[in-house]
């Protein structure tokens, strides 16, 4: 559904992109991280059509955005990452100026509308001013306004700005049930325990280009990780670096980090190779005081990628 | 999902509807209006008072009527000129300063659309006012003195120079993101048409030898070519002595407003990498 080649935009040195690349797939739901000005916003404009590439190539559904741009735009439903919407104007209204700006033609364009009042949950608001709703229902308004057309691809820029917790937990759900439906989604936000609930793969960027982790990776495939290898944060009592030498050592297992008292290890394979390798660390003299999956998975890969960034 | 409909629709353009819906909404949209007839009636009253009582009842009621219809047709463009920065100049600058121009730009609608509908929308509340002060234009046939020609050539005339006003405060707004500083630099471009063009002029005729208009050289004409005022001064003339002053007038009104709206356009087929 989208193809970004060695795309590069520069706004000003450092700032923009500089040779990205990303693959996904039809129905994915992919989430973009990095730290603030990594270029998240910039390729999201560009798949949108707002901004056009200094070079590189960006293709929705095989059409190219620069070149066709009003062919790729029926297929795309944007958000931007501060979005406005006409307070002065009625629920109702607003999504049928939307409608109509989409092309949609005037006989179906109740349909579309009663439609995604009903799904945004608007319905009994249809004749309120968008000015007199709350935060999360002008959220909701936004988010449904974008899927006014059916888009195939959904394009979000940190949607959960501002959300308090239920808000978010809704937008999650919402997405869900989006993603359910087949349509593929590109989600950039930096609530990195939400994208590890709702999407399937999480590209990095960082400087415009693709940040690449210690295994080479440049996307993190959340659904596959589990059955290909896993990471556990192991505690540990007494010299960590002996206890590092000694995991290292073992098969299938790669030292990640070792700091006081701590080492996080991939281990690849399924359960029980942890359990081997549990043994295999306690047999060759290290005390283990905790062995387990970190928090989150994505925040650690997230960590040790952008840490020394955050320092 | 089709194409939306022709760039130039009227009717069909959802641009053109929003905007007079939220204009029409604003408590600008009926006080505006308002205070422009009464302004406008009151020069004119006041304008008819002054004549009679100056010359003691003896003025011809052709004179009366002459004079009644060009100071109402001098007051309309003055006020119009006045009031069309507030419609146009904001126009795009508030969707910047409300978040919502990226959601417009990734719509079927496009950046020519957008434009027309914005540029529709402040015209047709300026014709707005237009048409609803000619009653107090029309007021000078009960005078005689006046024929249908020089209002509807005054009228088309200050047509044209709002167009095009409208047409450079929109260029203004997709410049600038606030709209604060869209309509101060509007209202210095309504200057510098109106009353610098004139200063220059008068400056140039004074170095100059010439003594008579025909006698000037295009340049030193030029200025006031520009000038609002002057043209609608020269809409004033018979139909035969159209040409050549006022069609040079409307060239350079017509060619502003065409550079206005290129420029206009390329600006917001940008508005997507600050926006």
């Amino acid at each position: 559904m989208i193809e970004v080649e060695q795309l590069r935009k520069v706004y000003a040195p450092g700032r923009g992109l500089d040779g990205f690349s990303l693959s996904v797939k039809a129905g994915e739901l992919c989430g973009l991280v990095g730290p603030n000005g990594a270029g998240k916003t910039t390729l999201i404009k560009i798949l949108s059509t707002l901004v056009r590439p200094d070079s590189g190539r960006a293709r929705v559904a095989g059409i190219d955005v620069t070149r066709d741009a009003l062919a790729a735009k029926s297929l795309i439903g944007y958000m931007p990452d501060q979005p406005g919407l006409y307070q002065d104007m009625r629920v109702r209204e607003y999504l049928e100026f939307f409608s109509d700006a989409f092309g949609i033609p005037p006989s179906q364009r109740a349909a579309s509308v009663d439609s995604a009042l009903e799904s945004s949950g608007l319905g009994p608001r249809a004749s309120s001013f968008v000015e007199e709703l709350s935060f999360g229902m002008k959220q909701r308004l936004l988010l449904w306004k974008t899927l006014i057309h059916s888009p195939k691809l959904l394009l979000l820029d940190e949607p959960a700005t501002g959300l308090d917790p239920l808000a978010r937990i809704e937008l999650r759900e919402h997405l869900k049930k989006l993603h359910a439906s087949g349509i593929t989604i590109l989600i950039s936000s930096h609530i990195l325990s939400d994208l590890e609930d709702i999407c399937t793969r999480v590209a990095f960027i960082n400087d415009g280009r693709n940040a690449v982790d210690s295994a080479g990776s440049k996307v993190f495939d959340i659904e596959h990780q589990a059955a290909a290898s896993a990471l556990y944060e192991i505690g540990v009592i007494g010299d960590a670096e002996a206890a590092a030498r000694a995991a290292g050592a073992i098969p299938n297992a790669r030292v990640l980090e070792s700091t006081a008292g701590r080492l996080m290890v991939e281990i690849s394979g399924d359960e029980t190779a942890a359990a081997e390798f549990l043994k295999e660390l306690i047999t060759r003299g290290t005390v283990v005081t905790r062995f387990d999956h970190p928090a989150s998975v994505l925040e650690e890969r997230y960590r040790r990628l952008f840490g020394s960034r955050v320092q | 999902m089709s194409a939306p409909p022709h760039a130039l629709s009227f009717a069909r353009n959802p641009m053109i509807r929003k905007e007079l819906r939220q204009r029409l909404r604003e408590r600008r949209g009926w006080i505006l209006p308002s205070l422009y007839l009464v302004v406008v009636a009151a020069v004119a009253t006041f304008a008819y008072y002054e004549m009679t009582a100056s010359e003691g009842g003896h003025i011809q009621g052709a004179e009366i009527g002459v004079m009644m219809f060009l100071v109402a047709a001098y007051t309309q463009l003055s006020l119009l000129l006045l009031l069309s920065p507030i419609f146009s100049a904001g126009a795009l600058t508030i969707e910047k300063e409300q978040r919502t121009l990226p959601a417009l730009l990734v719509t079927l609608l496009g950046g020519y659309r957008i434009w027309w509908g914005k540029l529709v929308a402040s015209l047709l509340f300026v014709f707005l006012l237009l048409v609803a002060a000619l009653p107090i234009l029309s007021t000078a046939f009960a005078f005689g003195g006046i024929s249908l020609w020089p209002v509807f050539s005054a009228t088309m005339t200050t047509v044209i120079i709002l167009l095009t006003i409208n047409a450079i405060s929109l260029y203004w707004s997709s410049a600038f993101r606030r709209s604060v500083v869209a309509t101060a630099v509007s209202y210095v471009t309504v200057v510098i048409l109106t009353i610098v063009t004139f200063i220059i002029f008068l400056a140039t005729m004074s170095a100059s030898k010439a003594t008579t208009w025909t006698h000037l050289s295009f340049l030193k004409k030029l200025p006031l070519y520009c000038n609002p005022v002057f043209f609608l001064t020269l809409s004033f003339s018979p139909v035969k002595m159209l040409y050549p002053d006022w069609f040079i007038s409307l060239g350079i009104f017509a060619g502003l407003g065409a550079i206005a709206t290129a420029l206009t356009l390329w600006n917001l087929s940008r508005s997507g990498e600050s926006g």
